[in-house]
């Protein structure tokens, strides 16, 4: 009872979930199955098997009982009774299960749970083929019950039973009659011949023989009227079997009925004696009875069992008739208890089945839902022993095989994420050596596209990265050495060659660049040419550098070389003139030694220059501001150059740099000196000063409105030898040059708008 | 949920006992008498209703009945339980002889000594009745003392042939029990 009380209290889980399964429900949903819906489950089947077996066990016991114990006393009916109820309290019980799960099937499927269509077709399929087979079979046996009940009634036994009866009836109607006509006879002849008298008692007893043996009767005897036996009188054929004499009872219950005669049954030697009584007179009434007469008749002992044979026979038959209607509703009830029984089992099988077949279904599907949703964890927990079981195994061995796959992968994917940060990191190592080198880096792919450029190729190249990437190679050298691109091609695509080493010369941004140039093919492990890689080195400052020192040299030597022949030529060419000019007053004389004189100075001023040129000191940079320099500069020209006007743009926050005053000095001179020569009539020189808080170098700004120079000669413009005056070696730019880049600073030159050129210094801050 | 365990013990009530209910026949007990004799208490008394349609054509198909008549005598005593002096239980058993077509009636008070009815009315009126049965001896009673006999009659279940009775286990048909009759007197 405690179970069913828990039964009945606990709260399912789809009531509160499954509401889930549902939840399940199938909570969880969770449809999986819970281990609680297991419990549950397991309990349902045992407490369905418990009472299964006891309504069994009953059953038999009641039925055994019926059939071997048919005068059981009233101890064992009340045992019976407990038994019956009990087995129908179980029955009860289990059709309060089996509606309870119909009415929860009902509840889920009217929810939606998971799984409770399924469910409700497998059972409605049972419930369909159980009902029909155990209807058809109820109704059959009904028919059954009540055709052999009315056919045992049918059968005209009746009539023989009544027959029977009255065959009965008359035997012992027979006799009494028979016996009845005897006292009458007797009677009268006592009372006509006085035989009750004292004096005539031998009289009496004669008679008595005579009428016992003359009527063949068995026992005939007499009575006074105070009942006693007078005299008895017994066949012989009863030998010498004693007849005790009847009681005043009998005697009084006949004269009190007020019949001529009466009957008492004995047994007798197993027949039964009858024993007809009769008052004398016959039919006397109580006052006039002087006796009485009592013939006995002995029936023998086969006639009397045949009698009570059809007695107990007709009796039987008669209380089976009787009891035919509670008899057949009682079998009715028999049978419609036990057909429920088997139906509301095969429900309960049913129920059973269905959930043994859409519960590892539904854990199925939850688990496959769970698998796609990338839980390879879920486990189905079925317990099971058919294909059902197979399946669960071959779903829970492929989630195994496929979690253990995907650890396998992870851990394939930690090892190549990790390889590719290691690349990844050699890759941006590479990277920042190749921007971080001074040389000139590009790649190009197999098919001579633009794979990539590093920063120092951009810079020198003055090329952005990001907009000749996936371009041709053409781009990078500006189309400016066509034969050399068509010569690329040639030897690395068609001929395959490894590698071709050039000197360009490029003009980049308006100024002149040398750049040695390495070409090198690149190929994989297996000797494929993936692509081409361009090595650029800028040769500008070194060519620069080495034909300054060459010119250094050729300065030095000429110096050296020539200036010594000159003052001997000077000083021959003034004694000449002294000595001979009284002797020789020729004009043409003195003109020629004047001649000579002149451009022997000439020659040691253009000496002079070279040997200072050679001789160049290097700076001595000292903290010291440039704009002094500049005004100080400037103030040297303002006044004597009234046709050129100067200007200054100077900010404020100009640095203190690290300058060699005086070289500076020079070099602003020789700028100005190249802007004023190139002012044919009236211009503008102005100098200005360029520098942002977050600048690295300070740009000074010579510009000029003259005549500007050609880019032709922009890349010679700060060699020695340059110039476009008619006097001078063109060494002033050469010196500009020199004392900017022993300042650690640059110099190069512009078209400034709209005419005119722009020489930019930058100095280090 | 306890309402639903009374609600199924309910069922259950109705289901088993309702039969009884359905047969249950008003059978009263009347017409009864203390006299003495000299030396005895005696008790008449007489059970009216008992014999029903079914109950005759049971007996008319030879089914014995019983009827079983519980008497008991009790002294009243104030302020105290009282006191319980004889306790009785008699029968009447009728069986109808369908062969000699009469009836037999035993009465256990009479030695259970076979008395023939000729008619069913006779059987009948034997079988109700109980005509001076002695119950104490009046000396074990004692004078001026009020006394109460209670009885009640009910028919011992209907011995059915072979199985019917097992069969017919729920369909008590001819079931009665009358209520408790007590009537008071001062010896």
């Amino acid at each position: 009872m405690n179970l069913f009380t828990k039964r009945l209290s606990r709260k399912t889980p789809e009531s509160e979930a499954a509401i889930a399964m549902r939840r399940n429900k199938y909570k969880n949903p969770t449809i999986s199955e819970s281990p609680d819906n297991r419990r549950r489950r397991k309990r349902d089947f045992i407490i369905i098997g418990i009472v299964v077996a006891i309504v069994t066990l009953l059953s038999f016991f009641t039925v055994k009982a019926l059939q071997f114990n048919s005068d059981i006393p009233v101890s064992n009916m009340v045992l019976m009774f407990i038994l019956i109820n009990i087995n129908m309290l179980l029955v009860v019980l289990l059709i309060f299960l089996v509606f309870r799960n119909l009415i929860k099937l009902i509840y889920e499927r009217r929810k939606k749970v998971e799984g409770s269509k399924l469910r409700t077709k497998l059972v409605a399929t049972f419930i369909a083929l159980t009902l029909l087979p155990s209807t058809v079979l109820f109704f059959f046996s009904l028919h059954f019950i009540t055709s052999s009940i009315e056919f045992w009634f049918q059968i005209p036994i009746d009539q023989s039973l009544d027959n029977s009866l009255a065959v009965g009836r008359n035997i012992y109607k027979l006799v009494e009659d028979n016996n009845t006509f005897f006292l009458d006879k007797a009677a009268y002849q006592i009372v006509s011949r006085d035989l009750l008298s004292n004096k005539n008692k031998k009289e009496l007893s004669n008679y008595t023989q005579v009428v016992q043996r003359a009527f063949n009767l068995n026992v005939v005897e007499i009575y006074n009227a105070g009942f006693k036996r007078q005299t008895v009188s017994v066949d012989s054929k009863l030998g010498n079997k004693i007849f005790t004499p009847l009681t005043e009872e009998a005697f009084q219950t006949g004269i009190h009925r007020k019949t001529d005669t009466w009957a008492v049954s004995e047994n007798f030697d197993g027949g039964e004696v009858i024993r007809n009584i009769s008052a004398i007179p016959f039919g006397a009434t109580e006052d006039e009875i002087k006796g009485f007469v009592v013939i006995s008749v002995l029936l023998p002992q086969d006639l009397v069992k045949n009698l009570a044979s059809i007695s107990k026979g007709v009796e039987e038959y008669q209380q089976m008739k009787m009891l035919k209607q509670p008899v057949q509703f009682t079998y009715y009830i028999i049978l419609t208890v036990v057909a429920l029984l088997v139906v509301f089992c095969a429900i309960w099988f049913g129920m059973y089945l269905s959930k043994s077949i859409t519960i590892p279904i539904m854990e199925l599907a939850e688990g496959t839902r769970r698998v796609a949703g990338g839980d390879l964890t879920y486990n189905i927990n079925v317990v099971a022993d058919d294909e059902i079981k197979t399946l669960v195994d071959s779903f829970n061995k492929m989630t195994r095989d496929l979690r253990f796959s995907r650890k396998e992968l992870e851990l394939s994917a930690r090892e190549l994420f990790e390889k590719n940060i290691e690349i990844d990191e050699k890759r941006r190592y590479m990277e920042i050596v190749l921007n971080n080198v001074s040389t000139g880096v590009v790649s190009l792919d197999a098919r001579g596209l633009v794979a990539t450029a590093n920063h120092s190729a951009e810079k020198m190249l003055d090329i952005d990265a990001a907009a000749i990437i996936k371009k041709s190679y053409k781009h990078i050298l500006k189309n400016q050495h066509n034969e050399l691109v068509d010569e690329i091609y040639d030897r690395f695509w068609n001929k395959r060659e490894e590698s071709l080493s050039r000197a360009l010369n490029m003009t980049i941004e308006g100024l002149p660049k040398s750049f040695k140039v390495n070409f090198n093919s690149l190929k994989d492990d297996a000797g494929r040419q993936i692509g081409l890689v361009m090595v650029f080195d800028d040769m500008t400052e070194l060519e620069k550098a080495q034909r300054m020192a060459a010119w250094r040299e050729v300065a030095r030597r000429i110096a050296h070389e020539v200036k010594n022949p000159l003052t001997p030529i000077s000083l021959s060419a003034q004694r000449l003139k002294r000595k001979y000019k009284q002797i020789i007053d020729d004009p043409v004389f003195e003109e020629c030694t004047q001649t000579i004189i002149d451009h022997t100075e000439l020659i040691k001023n253009l000496i002079n220059e070279f040997a200072k040129f050679a001789r160049f000191p290097t700076a001595n940079p000292e903290p010291c501001e440039l704009p002094p320099i500049i005004h100080e500069t400037i103030a040297l020209y303002k006044e004597g150059l009234p046709n050129i006007a100067f200007s200054t743009h100077i900010p404020d926050n100009v640095p203190i740099l690290l300058l060699d005053r005086q070289q500076i000095k020079q070099t602003l001179i020789n700028l100005i000196d190249n802007a004023i020569a190139s002012i044919r009539t009236q211009g503008r020189i102005s100098l200005t000063i360029e520098f942002g808080t977050n600048e690295k170098t300070i740009k000074l700004v010579v510009a000029d409105t003259g005549s500007g120079i050609s880019d032709v000669l922009k890349p010679s413009l700060f060699e020695p030898d340059f110039t476009t005056k008619k006097s001078g070696m063109g060494l002033g730019l050469a010196i500009v040059s020199t004392i900017i880049s022993d300042h650690k600073g640059k110099i190069h030159v512009e078209d400034n708008d709209p005419h005119g050129a722009k020489f930019v210094i930058e100095f280090p801050v | 949920m306890q309402k639903h365990i009374k609600i199924y013990l309910l069922l259950l009530y109705f289901t088993l006992l309702l039969p009884s209910l359905a047969f249950a026949i008003d059978v009263q007990l009347s017409g009864i008498q203390v006299t003495t004799t000299t030396d005895n208490l005696l008790l008449s008394l007489k059970v009216e209703g008992a014999f029903n349609e079914k109950l005759e054509e049971a007996v008319l198909n030879g089914i014995p009945a019983t009827f079983s008549f519980f008497i008991h005598l009790s002294r009243e005593r104030t302020l105290w339980a009282d006191e319980q002096i004889v306790e009785l239980k008699v029968t009447h058993t009728l069986k109808y002889h369908n062969l000699k077509n009469h009836y037999i009636i035993k009465k256990s008070w009479q030695d259970n000594k076979p008395v023939i009815a000729e008619s069913f009315d006779e059987a009948k009126k034997m079988m109700s009745e109980i005509n001076g049965l002695t119950i104490i001896p009046l000396k074990k009673l004692l004078k001026e003392n009020r006394y109460q006999i209670t009885a009640k009659a009910e028919l011992n279940k209907v011995k059915l042939p072979f199985l019917l009775n097992y069969i017919l286990f729920f369909a008590s048909l001819w079931d009665f029990e009358t209520e408790w009759h007590s009537y008071e007197f001062i010896y």
